[in-house]
């Protein structure tokens, strides 16, 4: 036993700020990653990648490469696409019929699309051969804006006839009565929420090992949502969902990209079922990664109109809005529903109408990240609650109080039917005002600003939903076959007394080892280091349900969940037999630790009898045990099922997510007079995810989600040329945060339990949106005066210079106030 | 993201480098830090036949005082010069050092190479055009050794021969009342400059700038010396109009490119605005006052 561990406070290990238990494994390299693993006759596999953003295929010629030394196969995209089916589609109707095989077919609609694989039996052999695959292109014209796509004058998937792959309205409350009655009304023109990806530390990675006999397949792979993908690819692969096993190990972070890496996986596949069996691995690189794994969804927003009371307070608001998801949709239509999750944000307002369409480009298809598709909504929100504050000379903290929810109106349900369960809007904004000194600074400012310096500061409200409801997937298409969320977990006694958890999760960085191990030291009162947790996906080895893995914002809430449970089942199970050997009621019971280890007493006595006692009892000296006893098995399975309903479809209404995190962040930056470099003088970020399980793990979060939000603010952006070349497929082109550029945070929080978790515990990690609303609404309070409207998620030196030497290459949007009556 | 195939040979001296390099004929390349040849390599832009390795190479790294001179040995690593005390008495030197990329490019990275590679956006060239440093090569046919200024003739070319190694660089102690100082600004740690400034200057009576070496790097094909930048200076006081006047003549002098670091324009008002801040704090230093300066990142102050 580890005598470091912390004691717990009031008995209770729920809530410590331990240390994560799987840092020092990984901070000393002794992790395993898919890198890591070096099988018996593992082959390599290498795409060939296509130069062009958007062009016909004419010509695939392998002979060459096929001769090269150490090279056993070369995969085309014809070739593959004649032994696997396309891959289902989510959605219905004009996404349907997008044709989404693993490897380019008859045209590339991507920059490092591939068009071809080599294998061989070194990385450095499949390099080489890679490089004498001959390909001959003719050119298209590539769509690269999404509004430009709507013209359909050039189509990526030319079968569609459109590059529309889904449109709804969603409309709720009385949309025209409200802008009949406002008081004012404010009109903004074009805004853009640009493209970033996710920068995890490890690319992706696969190992695909075909078995002949059994005919199945086992991967091993960084993918974050493995029950998800396997649904993918049985269709795809013609085999029985039974017949794939996935695993994984330690993965280097994700935040989300890593979800839709199954078109790699089914070549990977293919190429070991060709080759016997032989396993075959496929490691990307960080520029296939930058390329061709996943981007976050870009979006435009459209004449937005916002209808205000004389106080300020919005009453309804109307927009049109463009998603980009690049050349395959893949996960998506989702993004084009869960954004409604936060349809009204942190605000109150009950008529809302937008026209929603996602379009197909030729850009690299996009995946969930870092706040999906609701981080794109809100930084939207909080871009119109600032320039109608701006506009209609309201405070900008003022103009959120006076729409914020109130938290007396929690569980708040919002015009579309989400349930918000709980939060205090306004003392989170009361709590980072304290901690940025927002009284000091706003003196500064009317210093600063007389001296013609630009100087602002900038609100960003967040809510990170959590725990999502897969029964949203109905509102885009009515037939899909899943709703709700569960998470499995199983907690048993084993053989020698060792208490193990099994939780077949998915992190990447979310210490779940750690969290885990301290809900069951809660409920059996043994400390967390006592506790054997095994994570990682195994289909033949670990738990799971078909909502397994780690995506949105929902660990502390459904994995915690099944792990309580299991572990209340297992505790149930040990007192029962503890009563039974030690011939006391289970109420005059207590759990704990002794000096044979953990154990079962008589409250007041010594009569107790250890773990190692009581699983033998059941594994091994059985006979001692009566019949009406032999269900006990000591191991415990649990399956959490959160409590949803599946939504109302025609009027696209109802719970689309349990628990809502909050982040109130607040930027006070300075525009350079000299470099025009955006600064930030000081940064604070407060976090509500409810009870906090581990603090400590809690700010690490809140910091790494602040640094990433940070970088997509002012360095990270896919920049495309107009030939659809990505311009920033290196880390010295795309430039992702360093330390060198991080502020100092001032950190706070508050827990406003959620009363719809059995820990009062709110999903959270997803909150790095946080800092684009910040900055740029810091940005406009430094530049408001200078006519600068900010419509751009991205900022830079070189674009506010641009902006304020009037000559943008996107000029802001015209914004217009009506003021009546 | 492996090179073509290649030879490795280690040379134990510089003399066996030297004689390496002319066996191997074009095939061979040197192997200093690695840190421009290596990801070239993997990246399969650069496809040497041979490399020959300097690293094992004794003495090659030796950083001394001699003759009122700092002679810094080619293989000197960045993060040697950032802690070594004796490059410190000359504070551009320090600026330089210490704000390449990161800690592991900097331990690995050397002067040498730095100032073989010619990089136009590699920041020793600039600063040591300030300082009027000498390069001193060995070659098959002896010893030369030339002002940095005549040594980098284009973007990525220099005068050496073929089979000529850069063996140290001398930089002679600047005078008193001389100061200097190098900002670079950049977009994060491991990212080469968008515009830098590099300004060494010296002070007579009266805070009159007597001398001053003005280089800017990252806007040309080499790093640029703006004439009229200095000329705005030399001999008058350090004020803050001869400071601006200066920076809008270096600000016209830059010839940058529009790429991932910038748009043309914006790296011209990057330039003014560094080129502004080095004379500054190269003056003050020169008034003996101790400031920090070195590179910038965005976001933080
Ligand atoms: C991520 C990253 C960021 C970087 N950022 C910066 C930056 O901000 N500023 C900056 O200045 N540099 C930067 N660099 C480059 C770094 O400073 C390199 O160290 C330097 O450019 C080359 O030095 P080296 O010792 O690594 O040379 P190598 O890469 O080993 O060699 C470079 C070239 O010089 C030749 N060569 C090497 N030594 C000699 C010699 N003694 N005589 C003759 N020829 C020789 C080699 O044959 C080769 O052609 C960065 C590098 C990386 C990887």
């Amino acid at each position: 036993m580890n005598n470091q561990a912390p004691k717990p406070e009031k008995g209770t290990w729920v809530g410590q700020p331990l240390r994560r238990r799987e840092e020092g494994r990984l901070v000393r390299g002794q992790g395993l990653f898919v890198e890591d693993y070096k099988l018996q006759g593992m082959l390599y596999l290498q795409f060939v990648r296509s130069p062009y953003a958007h062009a016909r295929i004419d010509r695939v010629d392998v002979s060459k490469a096929l001769t090269a030394p150490g090279v056993l196969a070369v995969l085309t995209g014809a070739e593959v696409a004649a032994r696997v089916q396309p891959f289902i589609e989510i959605g219905p109707g004009a996404q349907g019929k997008v044709i989404d095989y693993p490897m380019a077919t008859d045209k590339v609609r991507y920059q490092g699309e591939p068009v071809a694989a080599v294998v061989a039996e070194s990385r450095n052999a499949a390099e080489d051969a890679a490089e004498l695959v001959e390909v001959e292109y003719h050119a298209l014209v590539p769509v690269l804006d999404a509004e430009l796509a709507l013209k359909n004058e050039s189509l990526v998937h030319d079968q569609n006839g459109s590059n529309v792959v889904w449109h709804g309205n969603f409309e709720y409350g009385e949309v025209d009565k409200a802008f009949q009655e406002a008081a004012n009304i404010v009109s903004i023109g074009r805004m853009h929420f640009h493209r970033f990806s996710s920068t995890p530390l490890e690319n992706n990675g696969i190992i695909a090992t075909w078995d002949p006999k059994k005919e199945s397949i086992h991967f091993l792979s960084t993918n974050s949502f493995p029950a998800f993908a396997a649904q993918f690819l049985s269709p795809a692969l013609g085999v029985g969902i039974d017949q794939i096993q996935m695993e994984s190990r330690d993965i280097g972070g994700g935040f989300g990209i890593k979800i839709t890496t199954y078109p790699q996986m089914a070549v990977c596949a293919l190429a070991s079922k060709q080759l016997g069996g032989r396993p075959v691995k496929w490691i990307e690189t960080r520029t296939e990664h930058m390329l061709a794994s996943a981007h976050g969804n870009e979006r435009t927003f459209l004449d937005t109109r916002v209808a205000l009371d004389k106080n300020g307070v919005i009453t309804a608001i109307e927009s049109r809005h463009i998603d980009d998801c690049g050349a395959y949709p893949r996960y998506e239509p989702l993004g084009c529903i869960i954004w409604a999750q936060v349809l009204p944000g942190a605000y109150r307002f009950r008529n809302y109408r937008v026209d929603f369409t996602q379009v197909v480009s030729n850009k690299c298809p996009v995946g969930p990240n870092r706040g999906y598709s609701r981080m794109q909504h809100l930084w939207f929100l909080e871009r119109v609650i600032d320039i109608c504050g701006h506009e209609l000379g309201i405070p900008t903290d003022e103009m959120r109080l006076r729409n914020y929810i109130r938290t007396e109106e929690f569980p708040y349900t919002t015009p579309n039917g989400c349930i918000y369960d709980s939060g205090n809007y306004a003392r989170m904004l009361e709590i980072a005002k304290g901690l940025v000194g927002w009284d000091g600074w706003k003196e500064k400012q009317k210093q600063a600003r007389q001296e013609g310096r630009m100087l602002g500061l900038g609100i960003g409200s967040t809510l990170d939903s959590g725990t999502n409801n897969f029964g949203q997937a109905r509102i885009i298409n009515a037939f899909a076959p899943y709703s709700g969320q569960s998470k499995a977990a199983n907690v048993k006694l084993d053989i020698y007394g060792e208490v193990v958890v099994s939780l077949g999760s998915v992190p990447q960085g979310q210490g779940h080892e750690t969290t885990a191990a301290q809900v069951v030291a809660e409920v059996l009162r043994v400390p967390p280091d006592m506790i054997v947790v095994r994570p990682g996906f195994d289909t033949e080895h670990n738990v799971y349900t078909g909502h397994t893995g780690t995506y949105a914002s929902q660990f502390a809430v459904t994995g915690l969940s099944a792990i309580h449970g299991a572990a209340e089942k297992l505790r149930a199970e040990i007192a029962r037999l503890a009563a039974f050997v030690l011939k006391a009621k289970e109420s005059e019971l207590e759990f704990g630790v002794g000096k044979m280890g953990p154990e079962v007493r008589v409250k007041g006595t010594d009569r107790s009898i250890n773990y190692w006692g009581l699983a033998n009892l059941v594994n091994v000296n059985n006979a001692e045990l009566p019949m009406d006893m032999a269900d006990i098995t000591l191991n415990c399975r649990y399956v959490y099922k959160a409590p949803f309903a599946v939504p109302d479809v025609e009027k696209k209404y109802g719970n689309l997510t349990l628990t809502y995190a909050a982040q109130l962040h607040i930027a006070v930056m300075e525009v350079d007079r000299e470099t025009y470099q955006p600064k930030i003088l000081a940064y604070a970020a407060v976090d509500d995810c409810g009870t906090k399980i581990n603090p400590l793990i809690v700010e690490g979060q809140v910091h790494g989600a602040t640094a990433h939000g940070i970088g997509a603010a002012l360095m990270e952006n896919c920049v495309y040329d107009p030939e659809g070349n990505m311009l920033t497929a290196t880390f010295s082109d795309y430039t992702p945060i360093t330390v060198m550029n991080m502020p100092d945070l001032a950190c706070g929080g508050l827990e406003t339990p959620s009363p719809f978790s059995y820990n009062g515990a709110k999903g959270m990690g997803e909150g790095g949106a946080a800092p684009l609303h910040t900055i740029c609404a810091a940005l406009q309070d430094a530049l408001y005066s200078r006519k600068i409207i900010i419509h751009d998620s991205h900022n830079s030196g070189d674009s506010i210079f641009h902006a304020l030497q009037g000559d943008s290459a996107k000029p802001a949007p015209a914004v217009h106030v009506e003021r009546r009556a | 993201m492996s090179p073509y195939p290649f030879h490795y040979h280690r040379a134990h001296t510089l003399a066996e480098a030297v004689t390496l390099l002319a066996q191997l004929g074009g095939e061979g390349q040197l192997l200093a830090g690695g840190q421009s040849l290596i990801p070239l390599m993997k990246l399969r832009l650069a496809r040497p036949g041979a490399l020959v390795d300097l690293n094992f190479v004794p003495g090659l790294s030796a950083i001394d005082e001699h003759s009122g001179e700092i002679r810094m040995g080619a293989m000197a690593r960045h993060a040697a010069l950032e802690d070594s005390e004796l490059v410190a008495r000359v504070p551009i030197l320090h600026d330089c050092a210490a704000g390449i990329a990161d800690s592991q490019v900097r331990n690995m990275g050397t002067i040498g190479g730095s100032v073989a590679e010619a990089d136009p956006s590699g920041d020793w060239v600039a600063v040591l055009l300030t300082l009027g440093a000498q390069v001193r090569c060995t070659g098959p046919q002896g010893e030369r050794i030339m002002p940095v200024s005549d040594f980098v003739t284009d973007a990525y070319t220099t005068m050496l021969g073929p089979a000529e190694i850069v063996q140290e660089i001398r930089v002679k102690l600047p005078p008193a009342k001389s100061g200097g100082a190098f900002i670079a600004f950049k977009r994060c740690a491991s990212v080469y400059a968008s515009a830098s400034a590099a300004v060494q200057l010296t002070l007579g009576d009266g805070d009159i700038c007597r001398d001053i070496h003005i280089a800017l790097g990252c806007v040309g094909l080499t790093a640029v010396v703006p004439i009229a930048a200095q000329d705005a200076l030399r001999g008058k006081p350090v004020s803050a109009k001869s400071i601006e006047n200066a920076a809008d003549a270096a600000m016209a002098a830059a010839e940058p490119q529009s790429d991932m670091r910038g748009s043309a324009d914006y790296k011209r008002v990057l330039v003014r605005a560094v080129v502004k801040r080095a004379i500054d704090i190269a003056a003050r230093r020169a008034r003996g006052e101790r400031v920090e300066a070195g590179h910038e990142y965005v976001a933080r102050v």
